[in-house]
């Protein structure tokens, strides 16, 4: 596997070519139909990066968290490993279908979960300024529409009148309600509730049966997205990534809830492999994530909320394999705040870059629309060309 | 609605369907907050209502001891010793010493057959603001936080409950203060001195006691103060199964609410937000107390409770109100509820429902038994689901693994079609199976129901079922507005 690890300067590059491109006249909003699909795994509780993609020939690692480093991790090449848990996404790594962005982050470095999720879902300018998500309004640009696999709406998807939810129901003692009970009740609401009732009028004419687990539900949802009139997106959560405590047990009947979660990430990319069939050939998958963790461990085996984390890639569209970074260094001077792993790469960029690559918007649009950043780089070509 | 349902359900649980109504509501309100709360409920779907057996319901040192005695037994049959690695033990090691199902099933019978119903709500509020996840290791710790940490210190002062809850072992284990040390504490350098001993700051509780607790990050406080404040807390609390001849050594004490010890803590005055605290174990009163009457806080809380119970969006006045309150009253619980639920009264627009206050609702106005007795809580019966998965497919829970954010209380986070496909699906259930005692028509007239909910339900046909279906989710049970 090659490194593909791309310097300060052509990232620099990247935003000066952007900013440029920002001064001319946008001749439309999209290219044309969106060609692709786009899945986003949210990782809540902020994914240690460092454990996760750990860079082991930084001499820097072991010396700052020798006791929570995992020791079986799987090498990627003389700088970066891969941690162990992610046995599905090494193979497509090796095949050229998965690429990672290191020391990346959304521009936060607070800390707080909760203004950090909501800024990575809705992607403004700063925690709560906005009313819907970004890929809400992505989709809602290039007018096709999308579905969360979880019993709530997430942010991230808020800002498309058709988008949707699907969590499978299980409750003892009642029946699937008649869609005419249902309109007829949407009618007695006023606009915002109806719209959400007459998408429960649409639901009850189909009969799914899937199993609750995250990876059962990415594989009903890549199965959705491959057919014709499915969606075009799709966000699933995975949880408990607030490792704080016990981050890798010493004890061999249990890895400790990073490997534990971690796993399930690769399970939910496998199953939209496995759903997705050959529409994996135009699927970019990323994972998003509040912020990284300290880079030393703290004082109960566990990481401390940070900065910059990793984001995982995924899917046949990609062409750079391997791990993207603009490596910044783990010692003392070159950490953020000198505690956690600086950021490098804008990740609003890669989501762009993702976002232009499967749903056909021009950058200029996602980042000043979408993200309301006009300068915002683009770095489609380190992940697209 | 007429004005006792519409005030009930803003600020209560609705009316059950057989109780008598009061005439004054302000005087209802008063009374309500100093109401007695026994833990009502049932024995089995049959019984009359009576008090939960005192047996079901066990102290702080009780629990302690059922959870050693769990994990105990757990590992002898992990051992496979003493026969405990049979199916009947493992069932009954979980049944006999486990509380969450038990503590969770008394939660919503008390919502459902509790006479303090405003009581209940303002617990649930606080429950909410303090959240305890469930991470296995506190489901037996969560409903004592709950009964003895919020409703039993409902009228008491704010900083009492916020220094209750920050010390509850639910709360010390929940985020991580367990086993955080100070960097300089005794233990700390006792285990540099060791290669495989790890003791160090876990700034996870320091940080939420901050963010979520009181002041909020609008404050503008630093990593400093967030360290020093897990500083402070360093020390406080022990594992629920600890053995409590280690715990008497290490806390001089074998009380769980009260347990510090001082090998962790960190020596010497901490600076939080610009308070000095004084080191020991009186710092962690001093730096709640501190929080407990922050500006930031009282304008934050204020906000958050006339979020919940006024308005999606509060007045700039209305905060005001109850800020005024807290601060003339020092922050007495009592004086700020009443001020909050006065403007509840008087508010106009409608408040969206949380799920199982809904649920709740539902429930005591169409006098249904939708959930099992105390003696039936591990019965499987084909249409009474546990209270555990109800909740949960409501999307709501106490006892959830959750984030320590809690649930929103604004309208915007719930609208999901799966959302709301629960709520259709929950009336058609405790229609079906909950032998519901009143009628939709009945409920009406009782509630006084508007014109426009009467169309509503008259316009889905003749079946009892679907009208019964169409008035609980209308936007006036829902709390939403009409077309």
């Amino acid at each position: 596997m090659s490194k593909l690890t791309i310097d300060r300067r052509s990232l620099l590059k990247a935003g000066a070519a952007s900013l440029f491109l920002a001064g001319m006249p946008v001749s439309g909003l999209a290219k044309g139909k969106a060609a692709g699909r786009i899945c986003v795994i949210i990782l809540q509780g902020g994914m240690d990066g460092l454990a996760t993609v750990p860079p082991i020939g930084d001499p820097d690692l072991m010396r700052m968290r020798k006791a929570i480093s995992p020791e079986n991790y799987l090498p990627l090449n003389d700088f970066f490993g891969l941690h162990p848990a992610l046995k599905f996404y090494a193979q497509l790594m090796a095949r050229g279908d998965a690429s990672a962005v290191h020391a990346t982050a959304f521009p936060y470095t607070k800390r707080s979960h909760f203004e950090g999720q909501n800024l990575i879902e809705g992607g403004g300018l700063s925690p709560f300024s906005e009313k819907t998500g970004w890929l809400g309004r992505s989709l809602d640009l290039a007018g096709v529409s999308g579905r969360s696999l979880s019993l709530d709406m997430p942010l991230i998807l808020r800002g498309h009148h058709d988008n949707d939810n699907f969590y499978p129901a299980s409750i003892r003692g009642s029946g699937r309600p008649s869609s005419k009970l249902l309109e007829k009740i949407a009618m007695g609401h006023d606009i915002e509730a109806a719209q959400v009732f007459n998408k429960v009028a649409r639901k009850s004419e189909e009969n799914i049966q899937v199993p609750r687990d995250p990876a059962s539900l990415a594989q009903y949802a890549g199965q959705a997205m491959a057919q014709a009139n499915g969606p075009l997106a799709s966000v699933i959560r995975v949880d408990d990534f607030d490792t704080h405590a016990n981050q890798v047990y010493q004890d061999n009947t249990d890895e400790g809830p990073l490997a534990r979660q971690l796993g399930v990430v690769d399970e939910v990319i496998a199953g939209y492999r496995r759903g997705l069939g050959d529409a994996w050939d135009n699927t970019i998958i990323l994972t998003l994530t509040e912020f990284g963790r300290t880079v030393a461990a703290n004082g109960t085996l566990g990481t401390d909320h940070g900065y910059a984390s990793v984001g995982l890639l995924a899917g046949g569209t990609l062409a750079a394999n391997g791990v993207v970074a603009d490596w910044p260094g783990l010692s003392k001077k070159d950490q953020f705040d000198q505690r956690d792993l600086m950021a490098t790469i804008d990740y609003r960029s890669v989501c762009a870059a993702c976002v232009e690559k499967t749903l056909g918007l021009e950058h200029d649009v996602i980042a000043s629309q979408v993200f309301r950043q006009p300068d915002l780089p683009r770095v489609f070509d380190h992940l697209f060309t | 609605m007429n004005n006792q349902f519409s005030i009930a359900q803003r600020v209560g649980l609705m009316f059950r369907y057989d109780q008598e109504l009061p005439q004054d509501m302000e005087m209802w309100i008063k009374a309500q907050l100093n109401a007695p709360s026994p833990a009502l409920g049932i024995a089995n779907t049959y019984a009359d209502v009576a008090e939960w057996p005192e047996k079901l319901q066990p102290d702080l040192s009780q629990r302690a001891h059922l959870w050693r005695r769990y994990r105990d037994l757990k590992q002898q049959q992990r051992e496979g010793k003493n026969g405990q690695d049979t199916e009947a033990a493992k069932q009954a090691n979980r049944r006999e010493n486990l509380m969450r199902k038990k503590d969770e099933l008394k939660f919503v019978q008390r919502n459902i057959y509790g006479a303090d119903q405003v009581k209940l709500r303002l617990t649930a509020f606080w429950a909410n603001h303090f959240t305890i996840g469930n991470t296995f290791d506190t489901g037996s710790t969560i409903g004592h936080a709950i009964d003895e940490g919020i409703l039993a210190k409902l009228n008491g002062s704010f900083a009492d409950m916020l220094y209750g809850m920050t010390t509850h072992p639910g709360m010390l284990e929940y985020l991580d203060n367990v086993d955080s040390a100070g960097e300089r504490s005794e233990q700390a350098k006792h285990c540099r001195r060791k290669p495989d001993c790890q003791a160090g700051l876990n700034d996870n509780l320091g940080r939420e006691l901050l963010e979520l607790h009181t002041v909020s990050v609008a404050a503008g406080y630093t990593e400093d103060d967030i360290r020093n404040a897990a500083h402070v807390l360093a020390g406080w609390g022990v594992w629920f199964d600890e053995d409590l001849s280690a715990m008497r050594k290490n806390t001089g004490t074998t009380d769980h609410w009260n347990a510090y010890k001082k090998r962790w803590a960190e020596p010497g005055t901490k600076k939080v937000m610009g308070k000095t605290i004084s080191g020991g174990r009186n710092g962690l009163r001093q730096l709640t107390d501190f929080l407990a009457n922050h500006d930031h806080t009282i304008h934050y809380i204020s906000s958050k409770l006339c979020q919940h119970f006024v308005s999606d969006a509060p007045t700039k006045a209305q905060i005001e109100a109850v800020k005024l309150v807290w601060q003339q009253s020092d922050g007495d619980l009592q004086a700020i509820h009443t001020q909050v639920l006065k403007l509840a009264m008087t508010a106009t627009e409608p408040k969206f429902m949380w799920p199982m206050t809904w649920l709740f609702q539902v429930v005591r106005l169409s006098g249904a038994t939708y959930f099992k007795g105390w003696n039936e809580i591990y019965e499987y019966q084909d249409n009474l689901m546990d209270s555990k998965e109800v909740l949960e497919e409501l999307g709501q829970s106490f006892w959830s693994s959750r984030q320590p954010n809690g649930y929103s209380s604004d309208k915007e986070e719930w609208l999901s079609a799966e959302m709301f496909e629960r709520r259709i699906r929950f009336a058609d259930a405790i229609y079906q199976n909950g032998r519901t005692r009143r009628s939709v028509n009945k409920i009406m007239d009782r509630i006084g129901a508007t014109p426009q909910t009467r169309a509503l339900v008259a316009s889905v046909g003749s079946s009892p079922k679907d009208q019964f279906i169409a008035l609980m989710c209308s936007p006036e049970l829902m709390g939403l507005n009409y077309v």
